[in-house]
């Protein structure tokens, strides 16, 4: 039902925005290449290259009068998985939702400071949170497939935003190239008309994926992805983030530090003082150097467990 | 945050551990000087004792290898404490290594014979490797229990006391003369004169390990093919 909601909204601002225009339309080039390409093995080669480089320069986060992240400078490099660690409450999850302007959603929410892509300034007056949205895409904590819809309908649900512009025989390419792309095709390929929510939950959450990717996303943003699951579809998951970074820029919240160490190249440890306080960047490194040897004390409290 | 009880046992046990294994420092130390007493008075029961007491070294060894074992796997240590794991691994082994040559030494003790010692030049500058190789091993211990690069660097102009003491026996021995029986008591003891040496040796390396827990770089302080 939330998942009907979202998309309904989505699709309404697509129509009174006249700034979508290029975006869709970049958009519906791309999945009209995409879909020459048939199998996902060669779809990767020619989508190889998108991935963006996102800088973030004096970000200060607010719910209303809460200062809830303070002074982030980080520059997130394309092509490389970056995990964001902390504890609850450092502002983690928040400073993921503003690098696609999620954020804001909040009621009373707002960013201060400069987030780009490859240069374009995501805040700047006239750029559509909702072209933000596509070419950064965000898989959730709880894997969250449309319930009602097929697998097939979960997957070309971003496409179907843009209905009438692609061909059914695209459509079914896009489909598979997304499923094949976050390593769940050979299980589902014979039952695609059947509900999302009949998959495992490591099946579900990689449903989720290939729905955020389908859209040809440039950054992938993942809040806890694994959390809910096995250890078994936690390793599935994390072997494919492997494999989509050679096309993406990911970025990673975890809980699971050695999910951190083994998944991810860089390592931002945020922190909080005290409560009440804005959480803070405390330091960002290869992911090897944060849990080998970090240069603050506080990361290496964090990451060996010596909380308080 | 709340302190979490079940992490401040590990962090503990990790403390326990470091002394545990560093304390075997003071069983090579104890094993080198009944060595030296018995290399000094041709004492072979001695020796024998020294053979029979590495077992309280090598069962220290297997022990605290297990344990350290046991936290890699159950602890997911990172950071300073992943690097102390792994030196004291390191240093375990060391440590195991130089009791060994303690015992290599006593092995040879008896084919030195009863008669008096046909070098006791020879004899003086082993027992001073001995005994600056007992600062070594003690210095070693506490720099790294001090976390002291200086103090672990310094191990380096240390050896080289017991690094130059062992050329001059070399040189002893080889003007000992054509006596077979002096010539073989001479070779017994360049033997011992090596098996000290190599116990220095691994004294610096330890001191290598606390440059390592400190900054998380390994260097060999000298590297014996790329002489500084």
């Amino acid at each position: 039902m939330e998942g009907k909601k979202v998309s309904a909204t989505v699709g309404s601002s697509e129509k009174k925005e006249g700034a979508t225009e290029s975006g869709s339309e970049q958009l519906s080039q791309t999945a009209a290449a995409a879909a020459t390409t048939t199998t996902g093995t060669t779809a990767t080669a020619s989508a190889a290259g998108v991935a963006k480089t996102i800088e973030v320069r004096d970000v200060n986060l607010f719910y209303g009068d809460f200062h809830a992240v303070e002074d982030v400078n980080l520059t997130i490099q394309p092509n490389k998985v970056t995990a964001l660690i902390g504890s609850s409450g450092c502002g983690k999850t928040t400073f993921l939702r503003s690098l696609n302007r999620m954020h804001e959603l909040t009621p009373g929410a707002r960013v201060e400071g400069h987030i780009t892509l490859d240069g374009e300034d995501m805040y700047a007056r006239g750029v559509d949170p909702v072209r933000v949205r596509r070419l950064v895409g965000m898989v959730f904590q709880q894997p969250n497939p449309f319930p009602t819809m097929s697998i097939y309908d979960n997957v070309a649900s971003g496409l179907n935003l843009n209905a009438g512009k692609i061909k059914k025989s695209q459509r079914d390419a896009v489909v598979e190239r997304s499923l094949r792309g976050a390593n769940l095709w050979e299980e589902v390929k014979d039952r695609l008309d059947k509900p999302g929510l009949g998959l495992s939950g490591g099946q579900q959450q990689r449903l989720c994926i290939a729905r955020a990717i389908a859209v040809e996303p440039e950054v992938l943003l993942m809040d806890e992805p694994c959390s809910a699951l096995d250890p078994v579809a936690t390793l599935a998951i994390e072997d494919l983030i492997g494999e989509l970074k050679s096309r993406y820029t990911i970025v990673i919240v975890t809980h699971n530090m050695q999910q951190a160490a083994r998944a991810s190249d860089l390592t931002a440890f945020f922190n909080l003082e005290e409560s009440g306080k804005p959480g803070r960047l405390v330091e960002v490194g290869e992911t090897e150097m944060i849990f080998t040897n970090p240069t603050e004390k506080a990361t290496e409290d964090y990451v060996s467990g010596r909380f308080g | 945050m709340p302190e979490v009880a079940a992490r401040a046992e590990y962090v503990e046990e990790l403390t326990n551990l470091e002394q545990s294994a560093l304390g075997g420092l003071d069983l090579v130390n104890d094993a080198l000087t009944r060595t030296l007493e018995a290399i000094e008075h041709q004492d072979i029961e001695l020796a024998q004792l020294v053979v029979a007491d590495d077992d309280r070294i090598d069962g220290r060894y297997l022990e605290i290898h297990q344990s350290l074992i046991t936290l890699l796997a159950t602890q997911s240590p990172v950071a300073t404490d992943l690097r102390l794991i792994a030196s004291l691994l390191h240093v375990l082994k060391n440590i195991e290594r130089m009791g060994d040559q303690c015992v290599n030494i006593c092995k040879v003790i008896p084919l030195s014979g009863n008669e008096p010692p046909a070098d006791e030049e020879m004899v003086k500058r082993i027992l001073a490797m001995g005994k600056q190789t007992r600062v070594l091993i003690a210095q070693a211990k506490r720099s790294f229990l001090e976390r002291d690069v200086d103090q672990a660097r310094d191990l380096v102009r240390q050896d080289d006391v017991v690094d130059n003491l062992n050329r001059e026996c070399f040189y002893l021995a080889l003007a000992i003369g054509d006596d077979a029986d002096r010539r073989e008591w001479a070779m017994t003891m360049l033997l011992t004169a090596r098996a000290i040496e190599r116990i220095a040796d691994n004294a610096v390396d330890i001191g290598e390990q606390v440059a390592f827990v400190v900054t998380g770089l390994f260097r060999e302080f000298e590297d014996a093919s790329h002489p500084a």
